[in-house]
């Protein structure tokens, strides 16, 4: 029986229309007898539109559609759900592209414009009559959710995940949840002190019963897909029992190591065993291995002598732990660039120019009434270190440097009066809720923003002082002046635990290194992979409202994936035929999902073939491109439903 | 400051006020068999073999840098020859870890 197809052209408010002539294309599409009716309209993806549809599919019985409209990536969603609410299956709807692939960026053309429409609506339509009308695949899903990352996104995320009644597992690779927050002195722009607010959530993360604290943990490895994540984790060992310890610090005073601690970015000293930082949570000691004298063979053992409760064991190895779960969120954050690349600044060269994290720690320790350092009374921001510098391929700008600075600054000018702090800038950027006012008030209270890149700093080698040299942009003066300290505003960067889980996972990543979104606007939080979603700085540079805005916004949406209970999986696959098949392995070798495994169907014979799980194939076409026999094909888009396309061109 | 992360390169700044034990190494050259166990065993690669010989025509260990050694006594247990052993320094001197 011949297929009844209804076409719909649509006007874009005059986006197409203007450009396109719609009558000619309607016109060039008459003829075929299984073409019941050609429609046009204003807007096809407004209700009306949608009701038009409807009514045509009941009243003139269509059993296809071909909609010559926007991108199918666009309204896509919004036209299958109608011809579902038709009683259709939703692939056998065409869409012709012919705004964004022809009145758009051929709008100083409209004949050639007209012609080309023409063509892709043509080709729906071979399309379309080939089309079987598939369902989508029903997979099962659970409550379980794998959080990578315990900064500010992961403990947002795993507390709301957790309060919904969500199985957690949150992951972090360091002794301690908080992430980078856990260092800053205050936050932008309301001054609150960063400890005095994260420690609450921290300490919110063990007392939650839904919530599994995984710490010192790194995921080793993931597969399977949405509703089925099989993952694997190696958990350090820790050698202090935390339920034992009481964190009487017996055992730092025995420990003859001393090593940089990281908590302060390397300007203080810890011992090799340490409580990780004042507001951990687990709050235990932890002995690191990597600077202990020597467990294999034992060399001191001096910490486990004094420790009265005797929480020390040295016979612990790291274990491996695998579990299932049902989605997941990557919160593995960023990493600050290494100032050290840009060298005429003459970080880990002079002893006072530090980078911004360093400086938070000084304050916070300033704060303490315990200060590490006299920092004098002149002092230089220099801002869009590594970021907006294509000399070191960081084009993006960080967001976060010149409302740090600012605030920065403000601490430095009201820890002590007296002092000159000046921020040379490129562009000032206060975009966010507070900023502006921010900024103004920081102007008023006398911190001197000068417009223009420092283009060297010289170190007195005697005093120690720094020399700056910049360029006055707005006044056009060259500034060469004396400073006691420089602070470099260091631009966020991917971190390499990122580049990790993004390799595991194959998500793909935008030019700037960090993980990409599905859709920048719509997508936002949303992976290309099924059930992965991204929270805070992993997915780019941004402050801690949005970071916490984007776990809320990833937790939800995972939620509203969990809560059905069921996944409806696309049916557009890729299907081998058995018969043709000689079982080479090229598909599973280009499959970039790892969908394909070759296995042995006939145990006599030996014959092999390729055997795709429906699950994790993303229906790309890769396979079938690849195939060498032709038994490779994916359904619904099949390579005779593509030589058709080409013929009717 | 073995195995510190390349990281930080600054010298910390309470360094001057963290004290850390000090060790110092005694070696009798002529006992030694040059097995080298307290060069491959000190956890602070503090040792290495010298140019010297002994009566025995061994190599016998010396000191690279003792500001290093913590004197955890690990060359004197695995010294075979009863060659090597640290003492700690008891003067209050600080020194840089």
């Amino acid at each position: 029986m011949a297929p009844r197809i209804g076409v719909y052209v649509c006007h874009c408010g005059g986006n197409i229309s203007e450009v396109v002539d719609i009558q000619k294309v309607m016109e060039s599409l008459e003829g075929p007898v299984d073409v019941v009716q050609i429609k046009d309209h204003e807007h096809i993806c407004s209700e009306v539109g949608q009701k038009l549809i409807l009514n045509d599919i009941k009243e003139n019985k269509l059993d296809r559609v071909v909609i010559a409209a926007c991108s199918p990536q666009f309204q896509g969603i919004t036209f299958m759900k109608t011809m579902e609410h038709a009683g259709l299956s939703p692939y056998v709807l065409e869409m012709a592209n012919i705004r964004e692939q022809c009145s758009w960026p051929h709008y100083d053309y409209p004949q050639e414009a007209t012609k080309k429409a023409i063509d892709l609506t043509k080709m729906s339509l071979a399309k379309a009559r080939l089309d079987i009308p598939l369902e989508k695949k029903v997979i099962p899903i659970g409550k379980r959710v794998l959080i990578i990352g315990g900064g500010i996104a992961g403990i947002q995320a795993a507390l709301d995940l957790g309060d919904a009644g969500f199985q957690v597992y949150l992951v972090e690779k360091d002794p301690s949840i908080g992430g980078k927050m856990a260092q800053l002195s205050k936050t932008f722009p309301t001054e609150d002190c960063a400890a005095c607010i994260l420690s609450p959530k921290m300490a919110d993360v063990p007392n939650n019963p839904n919530i599994k604290l995984m710490t010192s943990t790194e995921v080793k490895d993931i597969s399977g897909y949405i509703g089925n994540y099989q993952v694997t984790v190696t958990r350090k060992a820790l050698y202090v029992d935390p339920d034992k310890c009481t964190c009487c610090d017996k055992c730092v005073e025995a420990c003859p190591v001393t090593v940089p601690n990281e908590y302060d970015e390397g300007l203080t000293t810890r011992k090799a065993i340490y409580l990780p930082s004042p507001i951990a949570v687990p709050h235990s000691y932890i002995l690191d291995d990597k600077t202990c004298l020597g467990l294999f063979p034992l060399a001191c053992s001096k910490c486990k002598e004094v420790c009265e409760p005797n929480a020390i064991d040295y016979d612990v190895y790291p274990t491996e732990e695998k579990f299932t779960v049902d989605t997941i969120i990557v919160a593995t954050g960023f990493d600050i660039y290494d100032a050290r690349q840009k060298r005429v600044y003459g970080l880990g060269k002079y002893e006072n120019v530090f980078n911004a994290l360093e400086m938070e720690r000084m304050l916070a320790y300033a704060g303490e009434g315990k200060p590490l350092k006299d920092i004098g009374n002149r002092i230089a921001f220099i801002q869009c270190v590594g970021s907006r510098d294509e000399q070191v391929e960081h084009e993006y700008c960080s967001r976060v440097c010149c409302m740090y600075a600012t605030k920065l600054a403000c601490l430095l000018n009201r820890e002590r009066p007296g002092k000159e702090i000046y921020i040379f800038y490129t562009d000032l950027r206060a975009y966010g809720k507070g900023f502006e006012e921010y900024y103004k008030r920081a102007q008023s209270e006398g911190i001197k923003y000068i417009r223009g890149r420092v283009a060297e700093i010289l170190e007195d080698p005697k005093t120690k002082k720094l020399t700056l040299r910049a360029e006055d942009t707005l006044s056009r003066k060259i500034i060469e002046s004396e400073f006691n300290t420089v602070v470099l505003s260091v631009g966020l960067i991917p971190n390499e635990g990122t580049r990790h889980v993004a390799g595991l996972l194959g998500l793909s990543r935008s030019q700037d290194g960090f993980l990409k979104e599905a859709h920048l606007k719509f997508r936002p939080v949303d992976t290309l992979i099924e059930g992965v979603f991204l929270a805070g700085t992993v997915q780019g540079p941004k402050d801690i409202p949005d970071s916490v805005a984007q776990a809320g916004a990833a937790s939800s949406r995972a939620i509203s994936l969990m809560n059905k209970g069921v996944y409806e999986a696309e049916p557009i696959t890729a299907q081998i035929d058995e018969s043709i098949c000689i079982g080479c392995g090229m598909c599973a070798d280009v499959c970039a999902y790892k969908a394909i495994e070759i296995t042995v169907v006939d145990a006599h014979t030996g014959k092999k073939t390729a055997v795709v799980n429906e699950f994790l194939c993303k229906g790309c076409g890769t396979c079938a491109a690849t195939c060498r026999s032709g038994a490779a094909d994916v359904i619904g888009v099949s390579d005779h439903q593509i030589s058709k396309m080409i013929e009717v061109m | 400051m073995k195995n510190a992360a390349s990281k930080y390169w600054r010298i910390p700044l309470d360094a001057d006020r963290v004290k850390t034990p000090k060790g110092k190494i005694h070696i009798l050259k002529e006992r030694c068999k040059g097995c080298g166990f307290c060069i491959e065993y000190c956890p602070r690669d503090v040792l290495e073999f010298s140019d010297e010989f002994n009566e025995k025509a061994y190599h016998p260990p010396r000191v690279k840098d003792e500001k290093l050694c913590l004197c955890c006594h690990l060359c004197e247990l695995v010294c075979p020859e009863y060659a090597i052993w640290s003492t700690e320094e008891k003067d209050e001197e600080l020194h840089h870890p």
